[in-house]
């Protein structure tokens, strides 16, 4: 059923005796913006270079649209991969009109379209200027509109802001979000979970070649255990209730961390906290993707 | 045609093939290392066919002046010079002391003095022998004729020695062999050069790590035919420029006669050089693919190196004996056919059928090397680091 929709059904892949996939699924829907996560080793990259056929699978399936990848539907996803490459000695402009070409755009198309982007990216001065002059900030942006130049029907970026000063962060974010809400799947890795969380529709945590966790943020908070920051001037150094279902995180000053197992009724820690004395805070903390990263991860068994 | 469609591209969509060769020729066309190094063949080129001519001395005329009785020897000897292949020219010398003058000036070689029956040659240095033959045929022819002979009884008298050749002479000549088959070792070496200019384009590829990208878009053949193509076309402009100015050169310095190389064998030599290149091109390509960095491609490229020159050995050991087995054979395999049979072709009449099987072998060889370099290419594209081992990157 043509949905526009990215779906990654099963992935396998080794290499040698090292399993780097094993039986990943998620999939990406039309004009969603999805952040791939998870740590170095945990096959994203994998992932992505088979999406893009430059890596065959052991099993597995790609599918856009509802039906399986070919090469010639291949050719309509950009891809920027985690190792940049383009020519060095050849021309900005001429290189990304190349790409565009080789993508299937007429001559006239590709040129107008390399452009369009270097404008996009502020770069449009050093288009007859070798890609090797630019900066190392530039050359990523280069290296981002070669993935746009085409105008792509899927965008796969691996570590796009790998390297990026805050002001190109905010360009790509803004280039990302645009891409998505233009009505295709986008799907990217990264590190800067701060990030992932502003950013994305979506989110997907992988481990050892599966993925572990996947949803909004939300979604994956809602997984995981609520935490309340407690503040008890009068209670002793260390105060730890006990309270059952209850655990001590973290104490800084008379202010005390605690994390609650799924379905504990948070009064009794209230109650416990109102025996010491006054209760200046008490307050439901909300974890980041970092913190929940770690959960996933933990709870997964790494 | 309009000035759209002249820049090969407007509104229509392009063979990736097609794109990935012209990026090669436009980047190459532009680098200063092929303007540089196209100026620097063309200058060598030019310098040593000229000084191939100093050295290899005279191709003019030798300038031979008669003074006095002995003028009457001109026509005999200008004929009898042409019989015996002698290149000369002759004139009329009033005073023999300023004859004599302008030969120690260099302005004359040979002066010849005194009498019809009795001439003597002056000269600065030693004379041609076969000039020095002609002079005297024709003071003998003079003296007999002087003697009382009719003209038909001293033609009788001066008839040369036939001689009858018991092995019909090789319709193609000396001189024809020789010029094919320099012709045919230099392409042999330009097509070293550019089989490495393939190699290090691969490795470019792979060590910028654009090759990523590529392959997402443009099926492994397809690219490494299309680089292939690319620099084999810069190649032949090269070389065509270079030929050009040798053949400027060549003209300018009278040192060969330019028909010595006819257009047939030129072309024939050409045409193998173009199935050579591309069946060592894709070698060259595919055994690049295997390694990541500049540094690693020469030692890689090795074996295809020991396989062209083993194929330029072969073509001494086979030409004394050009319908041998040895030569035979070898002109058909693909390895060797491109110089092989090329100078095979230059130095006899090789049958039809073995022209044309080696052609089919060749070519058919062609594109199995470019199906199975496309595999490698692919399959060790995505290995950084070590070297990829063979049967792993065919394996994928």
């Amino acid at each position: 059923m043509p949905d526009g929709m990215l779906e990654i059904d099963g992935l396998t892949r080794r290499y040698g005796d090292v399993v780097a996939l094993d039986g990943l699924s998620f999939a990406v829907g039309a004009g969603e913006l999805f952040g791939f996560v998870g740590r170095n080793g945990a096959g994203k990259t994998t992932t992505m270079r088979i999406v893009l056929g430059v890596l065959a699978a052991d099993a597995g399936d790609v599918r856009f649209d509802g039906s399986p990848l070919t090469f010639e539907s291949r050719r309509r996803i950009g891809y920027m991969p985690e190792e940049r490459g383009l020519y060095p000695k050849m021309r900005v402009a001429e290189q990304l009109a190349y790409l565009g070409e080789l993508h299937g755009m007429t001559d006239a198309a590709a040129r107008a379209s390399a452009r369009h982007w270097l404008a996009r990216f502020d770069l449009q001065e050093r288009g007859d200027d070798e890609l090797q002059s630019l900066s190392h900030g530039n050359q990523q942006r280069v290296q981002l509109a070669a993935a746009l130049v085409f105008s792509p029907t899927v965008l796969v970026l691996d570590e796009p802001f790998a390297g990026l000063d805050p002001l190109a962060v905010d360009v790509m974010s803004a280039v990302l979000r645009e891409q998505a809400d233009a009505g295709i799947p986008v799907i990217f890795s990264s590190h800067e979970l701060e990030l992932v969380e502003r950013l994305c529709d979506r989110v997907g945590i992988i481990d050892r070649g599966s993925i572990v966790a996947c949803g909004t943020v939300d979604e994956l908070r809602a997984g995981g255990r609520e935490r309340r920051w407690v503040d008890v001037p009068e209670a002793p150094t260390g105060w730890d209730p006990q309270v059952p279902g209850t655990r001590l995180v973290q104490t800084v000053g008379s202010r005390s961390l605690f994390e609650l197992d799924p379905g504990v009724d948070d009064q009794a820690l209230l109650q416990a906290a109102l025996a010491t004395g006054p209760v200046r805070e008490f307050e439901p903390v909300e974890p980041s993707l970092s913190e929940l990263f770690r959960t996933v991860i933990e709870e997964a068994g790494g | 045609m309009n000035a759209r469609s002249l820049r090969l591209g407007g509104t229509r969509r392009l063979p990736t093939t097609f794109l990935v060769a012209r990026r090669e020729v436009r980047m190459r066309l532009r680098s200063r290392v092929f303007i540089g190094g196209t100026i620097v063949m063309a200058v060598l080129v030019v310098v040593g066919i000229v000084a191939a001519s100093l050295l290899a001395g005279r191709t003019t005329p030798l300038r031979v002046g008669f003074s006095g009785g002995s003028q009457a020897l001109e026509r005999s000897f200008t004929a009898t010079a042409a019989a015996l292949g002698a290149n000369v020219t002759v004139s009329d010398i009033a005073d023999v002391t300023a004859g004599k003058a302008q030969v120690t000036a260099g302005t004359l070689d040979v002066l010849v003095t005194g009498s019809e029956t009795a001439p003597t040659a002056v000269a600065k240095a030693a004379i041609p022998s076969n000039v020095e033959s002609a002079l005297s045929m024709a003071a003998e022819a003079a003296r007999l004729s002087d003697a009382g002979l009719s003209p038909a009884a001293v033609t009788s008298a001066m008839a040369l020695v036939p001689v009858q050749l018991l092995q019909p002479p090789n319709p193609k000549n000396n001189e024809n062999l020789f010029a094919s088959l320099a012709l045919g070792i230099l392409l042999w070496i330009a097509l070293g050069q550019y089989g490495n200019m393939v190699a290090q384009g691969v490795v470019e590829e792979k060590a910028t790590r654009i090759m990523e990208i590529l392959l997402a878009t443009i099926q492994p053949s397809r690219l490494l035919a299309g680089k292939v193509i690319g620099i084999g076309l810069v190649g032949l402009l090269q070389l065509t420029i270079v030929g050009a100015a040798a053949l400027v050169a060549v003209h300018v310095t009278n040192v060969a006669a330019i028909p010595a190389l006819g257009v047939a064998s030129i072309l024939g030599d050409i045409f193998w050089f173009l199935l050579g290149f591309l069946f060592y091109a894709t070698a060259y390509a595919a055994v690049a693919s295997l390694v990541s960095r500049q540094e690693e491609v020469q030692s890689a490229v090795a074996p295809i190196g020991i396989l062209q020159i083993a194929a330029y050995l072969l073509v001494y050991a086979a030409l004394p004996n050009p319908t041998g087995p040895l030569a035979t054979v070898c002109s058909l395999l693909p390895p060797f056919a491109p110089i092989l049979m090329a100078v095979r072709m230059a130095d006899i009449d090789v049958p039809f059928w073995q022209v044309g099987l080696a052609i089919a072998l060749t070519v058919a060889s062609i594109v199995g090397l470019t199906w199975l370099a496309g595999r490698i290419y692919a399959n060790a594209a995505m290995r950084l680091g070590t070297r990829v081992r063979f049967m792993d990157a065919f394996r994928g």
